[in-house]
């Protein structure tokens, strides 16, 4: 039996994107802003009564962006799959997501402009304990990751094949090499906490941080068994000698696919459970300014994302539109 | 381990993080040999400027509270400072005691806050 195809590869992806979206938007997505309980709207505090009142229209609003934004990806990959261009399915989903997390964060902004514009000023807590990245990040891992995808890369560039899409390749490969800059964001980025209850805002941060580096941990094997999929595939002498090898790095793409979305939505419904009564940020002020990242990071670093995130998002245009 | 900052402290922040740390300290919170955060991470973490947190550092290295090595972060290194003039020590105190004085405290009074508030900066974090 021969391994499954690009285009069935990208069939199932899609398909598995798709269901785990519509079940996100069900089970946490429309009801997100009132994950704190009445007395809270996208985190802001709100006054009793707020969801009898103009509180109704403000989760309308949001309700409304969320079904616009999941039509928009609906309507995109539905055009894609109609003109039979499954190699743009990616690419949708990519855009998408930068879409999606541009648009919510506008909304999250607009909404403590409005609502929470005066916070009460309340004493902060700092912890006084060393987030080093060796702590959340194992090198040796990392090490065979990126030693992967030069195995990969080597593959491709002696495979001499001309069919290569090689646009694709770069685009695949610097989205990996950002979720390592990503890692990094999510370990250096706090935020001020409260002085009551500290105690348990310190261990709920550091399970949210846990959480999400462990699902981008996931998310970058997914990418790096995508990779090495598609240079074996491209890699004839190999594919002939080993058909057992291509089932196997593409199941263990499309396992380590479904197991980045169940460890996402089991992260989130173990956060919820932990926040449910803790008071959420962006309830409160602080004596200083906001908390920033980009003072957790060094220039250096400050110019690898801007450099990361803006050539991703030519990419991303150019690959769609061009 | 936290350290309380508070909105309305009339302190310049850079002094309510020093005097914060010398508290843990003094309660046994903070002992000798444990790393403190990068100023990176403390500036980041309260949204405030870089130097302000490498004052607080330097003011505990100069007054031997902290050693700073390179590579390694600012380590705790003793829970008393350098040797210092004891009237320059009890300066303070003394400027205390006439506020208290003047705010018509009696002897007595004035030696039962001070048993209260020793007791506060010795029991485990609860001092400021």
């Amino acid at each position: 039996m021969n391994a499954p195809t690009e285009i069935e590869m990208l069939g199932l992806s899609t398909a598995l994107v798709v269901i785990s979206l519509t079940y996100s938007l069900v089970k946490f997505t429309w009801k997100y802003p009132l994950r704190n309980g009445p007395e809270f709207f996208m985190g802001c505090e709100v006054p009793t009564g707020f969801y009898d009142g103009p509180g109704r229209t403000w989760l309308k609003s949001y309700q409304a962006i969320q079904v616009a934004l999941h039509l928009v990806l609906g309507v995109a990959l539905g055009t894609a799959i109609a003109l039979r261009r499954w190699d743009l399915t990616p690419l949708c989903c990519g855009a998408w997501a930068l879409l999606y997390v541009a648009t919510i964060l506008i909304f999250t902004a607009w909404t403590r402009r409005k609502l929470g514009a005066n916070p009460p000023v309340r004493p902060v807590a700092l912890a006084l304990e060393s987030r080093r990245l060796g702590d959340y990040i194992s090198w040796p891992l990392e090490a065979l990751m990126f030693a992967m995808v030069a195995v990969s890369w080597w593959l491709l560039l002696s495979a001499g094949e001309t069919r290569i899409k090689w646009l694709y390749l770069l685009y695949l490969i610097w989205f990996v090499l950002g979720l390592l800059t990503c890692k990094i964001a999510l370990i250096r980025f706090s935020y001020p906490l409260p002085a009551e209850r500290t105690a348990e805002h310190y261990r709920y941060q550091d399970a949210e941080r846990r959480t999400w580096i462990r699902v981008v941990n996931v998310l970058s094997w997914f990418l790096v068994f995508v990779l090495l999929s598609i240079a074996l595939r491209h890699t004839r002498s190999l594919a002939r000698m080993e058909p057992g090898l291509q089932w196997f790095v593409r199941g263990a793409a499309l396992a380590l696919g479904g197991s980045c979305i169940f460890m996402a939505f089991r992260g989130i419904r173990q956060l919820t459970e932990m926040g449910r009564d803790l008071r959420p940020v962006g309830s409160w002020a602080t004596p200083f300014r906001a908390s920033s990242m980009w003072i957790t990071v060094s220039r250096a670093y400050q110019i690898w994302f801007a450099v990361w995130f803006g050539v991703l998002l030519v990419m991303i245009l150019f690959l769609c539109f061009r | 381990m936290f350290l309380t900052l508070q909105a309305n402290d009339k302190r310049p922040i850079y002094q309510q993080i020093t005097d914060g740390i010398k508290s843990l300290i003094a309660g046994g919170d903070l002992r000798e040999g444990v790393t403190l955060p990068s100023v990176r991470q403390v500036a980041g973490d309260l949204g405030v400027n870089l130097n302000t947190v490498a004052v607080a550092y330097r003011q505990l290295q100069d007054e031997g509270f902290v050693t700073v090595r390179h590579g390694a972060g600012a380590v705790i290194t003793s829970r008393t400072p350098r040797p210092v003039d004891k009237t320059e020590l009890y300066q303070p105190l003394r400027t205390v005691l006439t506020q208290l004085i003047l705010a018509g405290l009696t002897e007595h009074e004035i030696e039962e806050a001070v048993h209260q508030q020793l007791a506060l900066v010795q029991q485990k974090g609860g001092a400021q």
